[in-house]
């Protein structure tokens, strides 16, 4: 089982690893990538079974990567890591093919809850 | 429309210190619960010497900006914390994790105000924070950690204002960006 992280911040990147294994999921190998653009580059050369990725980054969104992603045919499971968790928000992931959007601050509960039916 | 300094209220709905206070709290818990707490001041504390500055903007109908303001010497420490990593951090590290601060304080304000557009990327600066004149101070948190200086502030046009522009978000000094 393979999960790629997408964001710009490295800080980040190594909190959501550090909240995944926190989750319970420290079985899970975890790949990375910076923006949108080397994210959906990554989906194809890793061939990931989850990504969680930021909203905004340089380059590509991560909802500008979601619809790259759907557009190509890739229908890995997606879901968001982002500090925007509004409603409206939430919608446009849901509407674009999102699992879901685990929104910044989070919790290792969070992380846990929104990743079992994906990872088990 | 003329812009001016002279404000009209901000809506009832706007963010206010007790909603700022939450979203920082919020953070702190989730991402700095196992060291030492930060303590909000009583008072307004304006930081004087070097300091870090760390902002994200808010566009939309009520343009804003979000930054956290910390002691230069703070921001290592702030850092280490954040990343649960005391050795080996690098400048682009401080800079990174204070940008990823004043993003997620960014990114719940914006759920708290009404038509907002995109929230921008983080940007750092050696300095204080330069909102335009457009904008007024909307929240603003003082705290203490670890014996350094924090300051958590908003600012928002006021709606009257809204259709003059944007709150202006000046690039680096440091030449850093996240």
């Amino acid at each position: 089982m393979k999960a790629l992280v997408v964001d710009d911040s490295r800080v980040m990147r190594q909190i959501v690893i550090r909240t995944l294994r926190q989750a319970g999921y420290d079985w899970v190998d975890v790949v990375q990538a910076e923006n949108g653009k080397e994210g959906f580059d990554a989906v194809a050369s890793e061939q990931p079974d989850l990504v969680l990725s930021d909203w905004n980054m340089p380059e590509a969104t991560g909802i500008e990567m979601l619809h790259n992603l759907r557009a190509s045919g890739q229908d890995v499971p997606f879901g968001f890591v982002t500090s925007e968790g509004s409603e409206e928000m939430r919608e446009k992931a849901a509407a674009a093919g999102a699992l879901f959007l685990i929104a910044k601050p989070f919790t290792p509960e969070a992380f846990a809850e929104a990743l079992k039916p994906v990872l088990g | 429309m003329t812009q001016s300094t002279e404000t009209a209220p901000l809506e009832p709905d706007a963010v206010e210190d007790e909603a700022l206070s939450q979203i920082v709290d919020a953070m702190w818990s989730s991402y700095f619960g196992h060291v030492e707490p930060m303590l909000p001041a009583f008072e307004p504390h304006d930081i004087e010497g070097p300091v870090l500055c760390a902002s994200v903007g808010i566009s939309g109908a009520r343009p804003g900006l979000v930054s956290v303001v910390v002691e230069k010497a703070g921001a290592a420490p702030l850092a280490g914390a954040l990343l649960q990593e005391d050795e080996g951090l690098t400048d682009e590290d401080v800079y990174d994790a204070l940008g990823e601060i004043a993003n997620i304080v960014g990114g719940n304000v914006k759920a708290l105000v009404p038509d907002a557009g995109a929230l921008g990327l983080p940007g750092i600066v050696a300095a204080q924070p330069l909102p335009s004149s457009a904008a007024r101070q909307a929240a603003r948190l003082d705290a203490n950690w670890q014996g350094h200086w924090l300051t958590f502030v908003v600012w928002l046009a006021a709606p009257a204002q809204a259709v003059a522009g944007h709150v202006k978000h000046t690039s680096t000094d440091t030449g850093q960006e996240d």
